[in-house]
């Protein structure tokens, strides 16, 4: 009989130790899962998934648990920028207007990531400047000559556009023009660009000229576009070539749209690279919805850009005594 | 259950912090602060008058004849073995009585065998480290008295001792048999390692002090650089494979940090290394082939706070300098969190290691400077030994005794040189 | 470049193993002390109890685990085809496990042999994590500024000269965000020529410091160089007089809304004792049509990394002040600007303002101290001698401390880029009515959302607007 009590007994303790047991089992197996599920269903997005696609083919996670904080929206912590500022080596103000425009850029928030090009030749006095700015910045050199500007620009361009490609850097890309002058509440709207960004500029040039080219808009759509035409045939009147003869400084886009082509929707085509400014603007302009002009009605303008008049030198002053 | 192991470690950080600012020096010069290891406040002790150094005086075909024929020695990683040899031909506590000496220096140049591309062939050091050995112990009675025991030799070469950069082959030939009761001072250092004898001085590798000095730029330069590292990540000619280079480490750097803005990391070398350097707050130091590199002193002379990721590791000096408290320390295991690992790092810690780093005692420790300066790594290297002083009573053999067997070893290396 | 990476999955099971081990160990140990029952019941009991909740914590801790591997599996699967890493686990564990054998080393984690290339599943930065690295920086540059910047500094006192224009937000803009970057307390002292305007304080509103003083002067700026260099003067002379009604103290500088101030500068006139003077680079224009140099003309011979000419104090190679550099006006005799926005070369004066720095206490009125050689303001401007040079300020200019290296350190740049002063802009920058359309949106998948007003607008080319204004 005490036996039989003491079987009994122990039966309900184990059946109460194992339903203890597995309650415990199961909160645990929530408490697990439950912060994770948020990077789970962030790595659904076709952001993670691109970039796992491409990685190396096998090779070993790390858990997760670390990163049980992940954010998928970039609100509380705005979008990265990406400024892209390309010198032209025949500006003698060159490193006058870099400072100028770091001073600006150093009251940008975070995050922000500068890239200047220029020609190893002259890199190194800029380099000296540059880092006492403070800024996070790359200066990416190159040692091609050009013998036209135009041309010399779009490769540093370019070459910035290969840097963003390379290192897949996610963010919103602008070619911040040296002569470039911005009223700061520019940087805070143009993190808000979704795919691509277009603004009006004015350009003012010492000869009593101003110029403001950039987006007709309503409600942030584009309606049209105007800009100084003087001097342009009715051949060169597709957008395309407009565009790329007025300034860069007019729109940003989203880097993704560099190494990321097949979320936005376009194709790879074989022969052409990503990163190049012709096949931003191209993408830009074949397809006017995605562009997101701002201030919404375009009445503001937020950069103005210096035509740097051409200087002479005289050497150094003469002595008085 | 990571997180809990981050507070953790967040509040032990602190409160070492809170130790170590409670005795921070009080002088108004709060930029620098002192540094003491294991061995305690001894990076500027003076060897001189603490031990006394007999060099053997080799023929020259050991050194002067080696370094002639390939003057690229004297920039190399591995030029410490030579400017050795010179500060100790000067130094003060180099003694010409071989009998009131403390320790015994054998100058061979064992790792000046240069490929045209300048890397180090190590296959004939054995042989000419045992022919020197040979020679000295039938020349002098001294080795024979210990066999080696108060003996020191630089072998800075990938794994040292063990002469050969294949980590595999180099464990297999474990260090040269007749080197097994000898001193070794060396630049690698990984615990528990065949090739890293109990005792030895692991020193930094050298590192050219003129250049550097050439390219130091103003302290107030603002560090805008959060992470940066230049070099390999992928050595696709010695490991196409993959995952034998760095043990993976470097590669698992470039492929989670690549596109993060933080991470200023490229195989490029750039003209403004150095300057970038200065101007960056961590500098990723990973394991190559062996586990230490060159960043490791430029991260220290720039003041760029060095991420040490190389499981095991024994650093220069370790007695001497605290670089626990100094540098960060990720397992290559953590790699992929390397973000997560820096950004929680307090900003007092941060500005702490920078103070330390910023200490000059700490800078000369890791250069080998011509001339010499007062608490350089020749200095500290003497200072290694003198703290070996006086030798036990085994180092002595009794007369007779032998232990060494000169026949053990690969064949190869009991040819005649 | 990447090859194909073996795995090393190890470590992470290994960690969740041990940890599952532990747990089936205290529920095999709970089985045994359970026919224990004759131990005294008080004590068993409390053991009991004890038991119990190690071993609910146990499973707890169990059932975490076991999430974590349900979930890791689940995870890995979505990312990749999960069949290759089980294929290829083999052969990591093969080479780890031979290496192990070579390596006979007890007690080390290293491993020598191949390597698993680990990637996180999370690839993106952490925005959380890039802010704090962001702060960390700021914290340490912070630090750096502390300890090897300027030890208590003086305020700065900027004065500025400025009148409603084309180019004013322009220039205004770029010196406002250098002087937002001063580490020093800062007053601004902006005088407006033709009274204050709403423009201009709505740009200085921008500033977000308050320190700013903005007061007008009656007279109109007139449309020549040297009548804007002339009423400059009398506006900077403004300023001193605010300085010393409000007995202001710290370091007047002359900032100029068109120059170019490097940081370092502001840093450098902590410098002075009472009265200093700099190098000014002198970035002049020639009178050539600039579209040429934005279209790129490559073959001029000024190219080049030819010094900047500049203006300002000479020294022995003693250091001593011993005379001043000046512009050398006589290659542009004849074809100097006239009128401001003239398409020619604008010509600094003898000396710019912009070289010099004064400690305030000099303008102060009934200052003690105040050196001998000093003049007061009201026997300049009595006298009328304040169009002169800066130099006026003092009896002897042998008492002037040359900065920057002596002058051979130039660190703020002057030019004088200016529109025709009959060059219309849109009043604050706003574009109202909007621009004439030129060419139109490609695609327009809204057009009858368009509202009637604005499309009218549109259509009727703006006669009266701005747009055709812009273009005289």
């Amino acid at each position: 009989m005490g036996s039989d009590y003491r079987s009994k007994k122990r039966e309900i303790l184990w059946k109460k130790s194992i339903l203890h047991f597995s309650l415990c089992f199961i909160m645990g197996f929530m408490f697990g899962f439950a912060p994770t599920t948020t990077s789970h269903q962030s790595s659904i997005k076709p952001h993670d998934n691109s970039v796992q696609s491409t990685a190396a083919p096998i090779t070993t996670t790390v858990e997760a648990s670390l990163n049980s904080t992940e954010i998928d929206e970039d609100d509380e912590y705005g979008t990265p920028l990406i400024l892209v500022t390309v010198t032209s080596s025949i500006n003698p103000f060159k490193h006058t207007f870099l400072r100028r425009l770091s001073d600006t850029l150093k009251h940008v928030p975070a995050p922000l990531l500068w890239i200047i090009a220029e020609n190893r030749l002259e890199a190194g006095s800029t380099a000296e400047m540059l880092r006492m700015t403070g800024i996070m910045y790359r200066h990416l050199t190159f040692n091609e000559n050009f013998t036209d500007v135009e041309t010399e620009m779009d490769y540093q361009r370019n070459l910035a556009l290969k840097h963003i490609e390379y290192h897949r850097l996610d963010g919103i890309v602008h070619f911040a023009d040296l002569s470039n002058v911005y009223e700061l509440n520019f940087f805070d709207e143009i993190r808000d660009i979704e795919t691509f960004g277009t603004w009006v500029v004015a350009s003012l040039s010492a000869n009593g000229e101003v110029v403001i080219d950039g987006p007709v808009c309503s409600d942030s759509k584009v309606l049209g576009w105007s800009f100084n035409h003087s001097g342009v045939t009715d051949d060169d009147q597709s957008p395309l070539k407009l565009m790329s003869r007025n300034s860069v400084s007019g729109f940003g886009f989203k880097s993704s749209i560099l190494w990321d082509p097949e979320r936005w929707g376009r194709r790879v085509s074989e022969t052409e690279s990503m990163a190049s400014i012709n096949y931003v603007r191209q993408a830009m302009l074949e397809d006017e919805s995605k562009l997101m002009a701002f201030p919404s009605d375009c009445s503001r303008i937020m950069v103005w850009n210096l035509h740097v008049p051409r200087t002479l030198f005289l050497g150094v002053g003469d002595q008085l005594t | 259950m990571e997180g809990w192991v981050w507070v953790c470690w967040v509040i032990s950080c602190l409160l070492l912090l809170s130790i170590s600012s409670s005795g921070e020096s009080t002088d108004h010069n709060r930029r620098t602060e002192r540094i003491s290891g294991s061995a305690g406040d001894v990076l500027e002790d003076d060897p001189v008058g603490r031990l006394k150094v007999f060099i053997y005086d080799l023929p020259s075909k050991y050194n002067k004849k080696i370094l002639q024929k390939d003057p690229r020695c004297l920039n190399h990683m591995f030029a410490a073995e030579i400017f050795m040899h010179r500060f100790l031909l000067s130094s003060q506590v180099r003694t010409l009585d071989p009998e009131e000496a403390d320790w015994f220096y054998t100058p061979v140049y064992t790792t000046c065998d240069l490929t045209p591309n300048g890397l180090p062939l190590p296959f004939k050091s054995p042989r000419m480290m045992r022919s020197a050995i040979q020679l000295i112990s039938s020349r002098w009675p001294f080795w024979n008295r210990t066999q080696g025991a108060d003996h020191f030799f630089v072998v800075p070469h990938d794994f040292g001792a063990c002469f050969h950069y294949k980590e595999q082959i180099a464990i297999e030939r474990g260090i040269l048999p007749v080197l097994e009761r000898a001193t070794l001072v060396q630049t690698f250092g990984q615990k528990n390692h065949v090739c890293l004898k109990e005792g030895s001085i692991t020193i930094p590798p050298f590192a050219p002090p003129q250049k550097m000095q050439a390219h130091l730029i103003p302290a107030d330069t603002p560090r805008s650089i959060f992470v940066y590292f230049r070099g390999l990540f992928y050595d696709v000619g010695n490991d196409p494979e993959g995952g034998y280079y760095a043990r993976g480490a470097r590669a698992s750097v470039w492929e989670n940090f690549k596109d993060n803005p933080l991470f200023d990391i490229s195989t490029e070398h750039p003209l403004t290394y150095y300057e970038d350097m200065q101007r960056a707050i961590f500098c990723l130091c990973p394991l190559g082939w062996a586990p230490w590199s060159p960043r490791l002193v430029e991260g220290v002379i720039f003041g760029c706070i060095p991420v040490i990721i190389a499981d095991d590791i024994v650093l220069p000096f370790a007695d001497a300098i605290p670089w626990e408290e100094i540098g960060v320390f990720v397992s290559e295991e953590d790699v992929p969190k390397l973000d997560t690992i820096l950004t929680s790092i307090s900003p007092e810690v941060i500005l702490r290691k920078q103070r330390l780093l910023a200490n000059p005692s700490m800078k000369q420790a890791m250069l080998f400077p011509q001339p010499a300066q007062p608490g350089d790594a020749f200095h500290q290297i003497l200072n290694g030994l003198a703290r070996k002083l006086p030798h036990g009573r085994d180092v002595y053999l009794k007369p007779g005794e032998k232990v060494l067997n000169w026949t053990a070893g690969p064949v190869g290396d009991l040819k005649p040189w | 470049m990447l090859k194909q990476h073996v795995p090393r999955r190890g470590n992470s099971f290994t960690r969740q193993n041990s940890n599952l081990d532990s747990s089936l160990s205290t529920a095999v140990t709970v089985t045994t002390t359970e026919t224990f029952l004759s131990i005294p019941k008080s004590t068993a009991s409390i053991f009991w109890t004890f038991l119990h909740t190690a071993c609910c914590i146990g499973s707890l801790i169990f059932g975490f685990r076991f999430s974590r591997v349900a979930f890791f599996l689940l995870f890995s699967s979505s990312l990749s085809s999960i069949t290759p890493i089980l294929h290829h686990t083999a052969d990591v564990f093969l080479p780890t496990l031979s290496s192990a054998n070579h390596t006979a080393v007890p007690g080390s984690r290293v491993v020598v042999g191949r390597h698993g290339i680990r990637i996180r599943p999370w690839p993106h930065p952490n925005p959380a994590e890039v802010m704090t690295a962001h702060a960390i920086i700021d914290r340490v540059q912070k630090e750096q500024r502390l300890q090897y910047g300027v030890r208590n500094p003086r305020s700065v006192i900027a004065i500025t000269p400025t009148y409603v224009r084309t180019f004013q937000t322009l220039h205004l803009t770029g010196l406002m965000h250098s002087l937002m970057l001063l580490p020093y307390n800062l007053t601004w002292v902006v005088v407006e020529a033709g009274g204050v305007s709403n423009e201009t304080k709505q740009l200085l509103e921008r500033t977000g410091f308050l320190n700013t003083i903005h007061i007008g002067i009656d007279d109109e700026m007139p449309v020549e160089w040297e009548g804007r260099h002339r009423l400059e003067v009398k506006m900077r002379f403004k300023g001193l007089r605010e300085v010393r009604e409000r007995r202001l103290d710290g370091i007047v500088v002359f900032a100029d809304d068109s120059n170019m101030h490097s940081m370092e500068m502001f840093d450098e006139i902590q410098k002075v004792n009472w009265f200093g003077a700099l190098s000014v680079g002198i970035l002049a224009q020639t009178g050539k049509s600039n579209s040429m140099l934005q279209r790129g003309e490559k073959n001029e011979p000024e190219k080049g990394n030819h010094p900047v000419p500049v203006q300002g104090p000479a020294c022995n190679s003693s250091q001593r002040l011993v005379g001043w550099h000046t512009f050398n006006n006589l290659p542009y005799a004849g074809q100097s600007a006239i009128l401001v926005g003239d398409d020619a070369t604008v010509l600094p004066t003898n000396l710019e303002w912009s070289g010099f720095v004064l400690n305030s206490r000099l303008v102060w009125k009934d200052f003690k101290d105040k050196p001998e050689w000093v003049r007061d303001l009201d026997e300049i401007e009595k006298n009328g001698d304040q169009f002169g040079n800066p130099l006026v300020l003092v009896k002897d200019s042998s008492f002037v401390e040359p900065l920057g290296n002596c002058g051979r350190k130039v660190m703020l740049w002057w030019l004088r880029v200016e529109a025709r002063s009959d060059s219309k802009f849109p009043p604050g920058w706003v574009i109202d009515p909007p621009l004439e359309v030129v060419v139109p949106a490609r695609h327009t998948p809204w057009p009858i959302r368009v509202p009637g007003n604005l499309s009218a607008k549109l259509s009727s080319s703006v006669s009266s607007g701005f747009a055709r204004a812009k273009r005289i």
